[in-house]
């Protein structure tokens, strides 16, 4: 089977995931609603923050709201990418596909990376929509010529999530019950990230060490294109610094999932939820 | 056809361990292209092992195991779908899989929902299926690309005697064009005119393996339940009186249900026409007689059973 006929089969999943989401349309509203709570909640606590003492980017200082709703978009993105790619497989488990799957003449790499292709294919669209649309509701000001350099910024950052995703898929497959380390894991990345205050009110070491985070390198970088108007020539550097932890992240996720399904498959328990 | 002299399915000293568990003990086992091999035996005694080694999810201990071709699988279990989505967007997915492309998929799946009687439950989510019509659908996925190997757990278990006589048609029809199938069933009678070799497994070991004559030449004795009436209808015939008429020809027993209804065991080499001579002779009437057991399942049942506690 060619690498091309491998290819081919992502658009099958794709299907079968949007046909799978379609039939939870309450369950899909009901997260809207969720978001939507979560950003008027912020949007009051907004009102308490001094905007000098927020960080100026491309120097211009920004308002709370405008900084705390790229934070948010992409804690979301963090939280549904990872959530997906380490659980999808779990799934599979539960409803008892997985085997199925596994008998098809589909390559173990094709199935990781088809059960979260619709995801990763969306998430940029959802993203710039959600922006769009706090931005038109909320009267946040962004930088129009700020959106492609950002859509990149999330492109070069998913490669990170997705071999978070394939970690936590390695081990949810091996321990079943992983979603609680999960959650730990996102709740760390997310608190030194910057995404709901400014890195610079940590202690001093752990700022230090915080700005290293991709996550909080992602959410710098959209702040600087969207708030700043920096357009590309800060993105460069950032997308540098994506590229070895997501180089690092993808190789050990893909050997983990792949060294959790031999040893499922050695051990005789690959059916076992 | 031209009979190959390699086996599609291979399996050679096959051992497969749990822990301290031995699920599978040096089974070999060989089924050509075109043949129907059914697979017997009690529950735990490694039928489905061997099935999922064969398929590929479950590695063995020790032992050699080879297919000409990757082997499709009908599994015993009916959570193999997705249940939110219809069972024609089921196997349009798992076609795709195959490496079918989107239009000969669908037309591929349209022709297999008719051929296993889905054609009208295509659109219906997989949830709302019955278990017997997820096996057929079960079937039908196992068909989408015609298997030169195919391994069916159980595809029969669920199914009301049309449905699974329409399985094993649709699963006859793929022995013709040439795949070798594996068949596990609990149903011993169905063995009969449908396999065309046994292999019969007791904890993990082959107890017997060849045709299925050769299965049904080993029922160590055959016992029917035969109903005598002896003029009175109030009295039923004293098993003892019956014994004594019948001493030499066959051994008689009283039966566990019904007065008047007897187990009677022809002696060796003696005939049950023989023994409803003497009956009538001695003026009993002989109402109805039918096998307490098949045959095969009798050769089964002896099968299983020998070195058993």
């Amino acid at each position: 089977m060619t690498a091309f006929a491998e290819l081919a089969k992502l658009p099958a999943f794709m299907r079968r995931d949007m046909r799978i989401a379609l039939s939870y349309r309450l369950a899909a509203i009901g997260g809207l609603i969720a978001v939507a709570a979560n950003v008027l909640v912020l949007s009051l606590v907004g009102k308490l923050v001094d905007p000098a003492r927020l960080p100026e980017y491309g120097g211009s200082r920004a308002s709370y709201m405008e900084f705390v709703v790229i934070g948010i978009a992409v804690s979301l993105i963090v939280i549904a990418l990872v959530t997906q790619v380490a659980t999808a497989i779990r799934n599979e488990q539960l409803i008892g596909t997985l085997e199925s799957l596994l008998c098809t003449p589909t390559k173990v790499g094709t199935i990781q990376a088809g059960s979260a292709a619709l995801m990763v294919l969306t998430i940029p669209l959802r993203t710039a929509l959600y922006i769009a649309v706090l931005a038109v509701v909320f009267g946040l000001r962004f930088h129009a010529d700020g959106i492609l350099p950002g859509v990149v910024v999330i492109i070069a950052f998913v490669p990170f999530l997705w071999g978070l995703g394939l970690i936590a898929a390695g081990v949810i497959l091996t321990v079943r019950r992983g979603v609680g380390a999960l959650t730990l894991a996102i709740t760390g990345l997310g608190l030194g990230s910057g995404a709901l205050f400014p890195l610079s009110l940590l202690p001093h070491w752990l700022a230090r060490i915080a700005a290293e985070n991709p996550l909080a390198i992602t959410i710098n970088a959209l702040r600087e294109s969207l708030i700043g108007g920096t357009g590309w020539s800060p993105i460069g550097a950032d997308l540098l610094k994506l590229t070895v932890p997501a180089l690092l992240a993808l190789g050990a996720g893909m050997m983990a999932f792949r060294f959790s399904l031999a040893r499922e498959r050695r051990k005789g328990t690959l059916g076992l939820y | 056809m031209e009979e190959s002299r390699e086996p599609a399915i291979h399996v050679a000293h096959l051992v497969r361990r749990f822990g301290p568990a031995t699920a599978l003990a040096g089974v070999d086992l060989d089924v050509r292209a075109g043949e129907i091999h059914a697979l017997l035996g009690p529950n735990g005694a490694g039928k489905t092992t061997l099935i999922r080694i064969l398929a590929g999810l479950t590695e063995p201990s020790a032992g050699e195991v080879r297919t000409s071709g990757a082997a499709a699988l009908v599994p015993s279990g009916d959570r193999t779908f997705y249940l939110r989505i219809s069972g024609l967007e089921n196997l349009i997915f798992f076609a795709r899989l195959q490496g079918l492309r989107l239009r000969a998929a669908r037309r591929r799946a349209h022709e297999l929902l008719a051929d296993v009687g889905l054609a009208e439950a295509g659109r219906l989510p997989v949830g709302r299926y019955s278990h017997g019509m997820q096996k057929r659908l079960s079937v039908a996925r196992a068909l989408l690309q015609t298997p030169t190997v195919l391994l069916v757990d159980e595809a029969t278990h669920d199914l009301d005697p049309e449905g699974a006589l329409k399985v094993r048609a649709l699963i006859r029809d793929l022995a013709t064009q040439g795949t070798a199938i594996i068949w596990t069933t609990q149903r011993i009678e169905e063995v009969r005119d449908f396999a065309d070799t046994v292999t019969v497994l007791r904890e993990g070991v082959v107890r017997f393996r060849g045709s299925v004559a050769e299965l049904i030449a080993r029922a160590p004795e055959q016992r029917f339940v035969v109903t005598i009436r002896n003029g009175h209808p109030d009295r039923p015939p004293d098993p003892a009186q019956l014994q004594h008429v019948l001493s030499g020809i066959a051994h008689v027993s009283a039966g566990q249900h019904e007065a008047g209804q007897f187990v009677l065991v022809p002696s060796k080499d003696r005939t049950l026409g023989a023994a409803f001579v003497a009956l009538a002779t001695s003026s009993y009437d002989v109402l109805s007689c039918r096998p307490e057991r098949a045959e095969i399942e009798e050769a089964f049942m002896a099968l299983v059973s020998e070195g058993s506690g």
